[in-house]
């Protein structure tokens, strides 16, 4: 009798224990957290107890803010059930623009270095943030007025924004004003930490972002026009504005991110952004974003962007079995793939 | 027991092409009444609505709300005079929770300078979305569950009580009984009462004629974009309300013509 209660009792246990983890693992932020640990163990190993380093640490998150700022803009975008594929084009376009008004009418070149450049640095990044805004702004025109659909809109923009930046800088790069102290780790002492000015100001901007995606009406109407377009538009908004918003902060994150690339090389090149739309778009699925629209966070699409890049180093680093740098756009993919799996079982599963 | 009329449409019109969808309707709205709005696929039904909500705009004919005449631009500002419109199935927003739905195009900020960046005040609209649709009759689970969690009959009863909630005058229910089970169908027709109580008008538009002649005070009968029948609903029982509607019993209306 007093066995078999127990018994029970373990069983209830054991089902509320279950219960904990399904909702835990229905997270997708603890699910990328998992992800990121198991990682780094893994390359950890793998690199023979190269990769869990502080320095290791600083490279990735310099390539996660040349991405996370596209992510972010592409997450609002996707929640809205829409997608920019101009980003990566804007990236180039507005480094490229940003270099030629340094080269050509401010006539300043790259023998200003260091914090002499930094009003010129200041100046390219609200140059490439216009930049971005105007290609933002073509794309919701596009949308909203053409009724053209974001893929179709967007891609008609990534080429041209693309081949603009070929002709503006006639294919190679354009060399104005460089402080790469600002990219540099900052150090304590002889501590060194993993974290520069530029991914400083990175992570703040993705801070204030998050903040007004998941607390503000803008945030909401975000969210509102993905879920029930007509529900949308039946509670007395606009649609099309909403539009015009979410596509002006894509287009300006985009052009940020290529004030992010012009400061860390010096120069605006028409290969700077070259690409970078896939890992964007990459990003913000890994991290929990439905293409269908209404879901994202930006939390999580942080740490898929981190999840993308971990994994990028780690496999460069790799000794235990030689990885072929080549081999990066198939696990990237592989990535991709899972995290839609995922999705597509963690619905399945929370549903009724 | 119904009041003043608060809202009138004149002989409106509306052509699509060369289609007339809407040939000189008129009707009458008193506050504390409930029209229903009934006719077949194709009489005009969804196009009056349109335009009594504000979504289309009459080639012709007039409107007044509370006496003074009216014409609408857009859905909002139907909305903002007081005329809360719930279409046929265009719902809710499922990932969004109970209380963002209803505080939707309505939201609370905060005060201060976060207010002015519109950073929402969610406890405040938790607890007025809660005390809000219980005040119409309903009993809805944790207003910060997302809608997509809820069952079809609840996520109805939210979207009705979120229009009852915040209709000042008129308030429009396209088809809210569709998909209902009957329990959950006469939860729907007891906020509907709820709303009359509360002094609005309500117009009611619903294929389901039993529906239609439980809680309606009078009818309007739609035939080929016209008004073919508007009277009292005890003047109607089952079987003459399926003949209007189908036309197998003859109107004066349409004599006359």
């Amino acid at each position: 009798m007093s066995d078999s209660k127990q018994a029970t009792a373990g069983i209830k246990e054991q089902a509320a224990w279950r219960s904990k983890a399904n909702s835990l693992l229905q997270n997708q932020t603890v699910l990328l957290a998992v992800t990121l640990l198991a990682l780094g163990l893994f390359f950890n190993w793998g690199s023979g107890g190269m990769f869990l380093d502080l320095g290791t640490l600083g490279t990735v998150l310099d390539d996660w803010g040349a991405y996370i700022l596209l992510a972010v803009g592409m997450t609002f975008v996707v929640i809205t059930g829409g997608i920019d594929l101009s980003v990566g084009s804007t990236v180039s376009l507005s480094s490229v623009v940003a270099g030629w008004v340094m080269v050509g009418p401010m006539h300043a070149d790259l023998s200003i270095t260091g914090s002499a450049a930094n009003p010129y640095l200041l100046l390219a990044t609200f140059i490439c943030l216009g930049v971005g805004l105007l290609v933002g702004a073509v794309n919701a025109f596009l949308i909203n007025v053409f009724k053209i659909v974001p893929f179709i809109a967007t891609l008609a923009t990534m080429g041209a924004a693309a081949g603009m930046a070929i002709i503006i800088s006639g294919g190679m790069p354009l060399q104005g004003p460089n402080n790469f102290d600002l990219g540099l780790d900052w150090k304590i002492g002889d501590f060194q930490l993993p974290i520069s000015t530029t991914v400083a100001v990175v992570m703040v901007i993705t801070i204030i972002a998050g903040l007004f995606l998941h607390k503000s009406r803008f945030g909401l109407y975000t969210y509102a026009l993905g879920s029930n377009a007509f529900a949308t538009r039946g509670a007395g908004i606009s649609p099309e504005k909403q539009i015009l918003k979410v596509y002006l902060l894509s287009g300006g994150m985009a052009g940020l991110a290529g004030a992010y690339a012009y400061i860390r090389l010096g120069a605006g090149s028409p290969s700077n952004g070259m690409g970078m739309e896939l890992y964007a778009i990459a990003a913000t699925v890994i991290g929990g974003a439905s293409l269908m629209g209404g879901v994202g966070r930006i939390f999580a699409v942080a740490l898929g962007t981190l999840v993308l890049f971990v994994v990028q180093s780690g496999l460069l680093m790799m000794q235990v079995v030689e990885v072929s740098p080549d081999l990066k756009q198939v696990i990237v993919a592989i990535l991709i793939a899972a995290a839609v799996a995922v999705q597509t079982l963690q619905n399945k599963n929370g549903r009724r | 027991m119904t009041g003043e009329v608060i809202y009138e449409i004149k002989n409106a019109s509306k052509r699509y092409g060369s289609v007339v969808a809407l040939d000189g309707a008129s009707l009458k709205i008193h506050a504390g009444e409930v029209v229903g709005l009934v006719g077949d696929n194709g009489a005009g039904k969804s196009t009056l609505v349109k335009v009594l909500s504000g979504a289309h705009q009459p080639d012709g004919g007039q409107m007044f709300l509370d006496g003074k005449e009216v014409r609408w631009d857009s859905p909002r500002q139907a909305l903002e005079s007081g005329v809360e419109t719930l279409y046929q199935d265009s719902g809710l927003a499922p990932h969004l929770t109970v209380s963002q739905n209803v505080f939707l195009g309505r939201e609370i900020t905060m005060k201060g300078i976060l207010g002015w960046f519109g950073f929402l005040n969610k406890k405040k609209m938790e607890y007025d979305a809660h005390r809000d649709l219980e005040a119409v009759g309903i009993a809805v689970p944790a207003s910060n569950r997302a809608v997509s969690q809820l069952s079809g009959g609840q996520r109805q009863a939210v979207a009705i009580g979120r229009a009852v909630a915040w209709a000042k005058k008129v308030i429009i229910l396209d088809e809210p009984t569709n998909h209902l089970g009957a329990r959950q169908a006469g939860e729907v027709l007891n906020i509907i009462r709820n709303a009359k109580a509360k002094g609005l008008g309500v117009i009611f538009i619903s294929h389901t004629l039993p529906h239609v002649l439980e809680v309606t005070d009078r009818i309007v009968v739609l035939r080929l974009g016209r008004i073919v029948k508007d009277a009292p609903t005890s003047e109607f029982n089952g079987d003459t309300l399926i003949g209007t509607i189908t036309g197998t019993i003859q109107t004066i209306k349409v004599e006359g013509d």
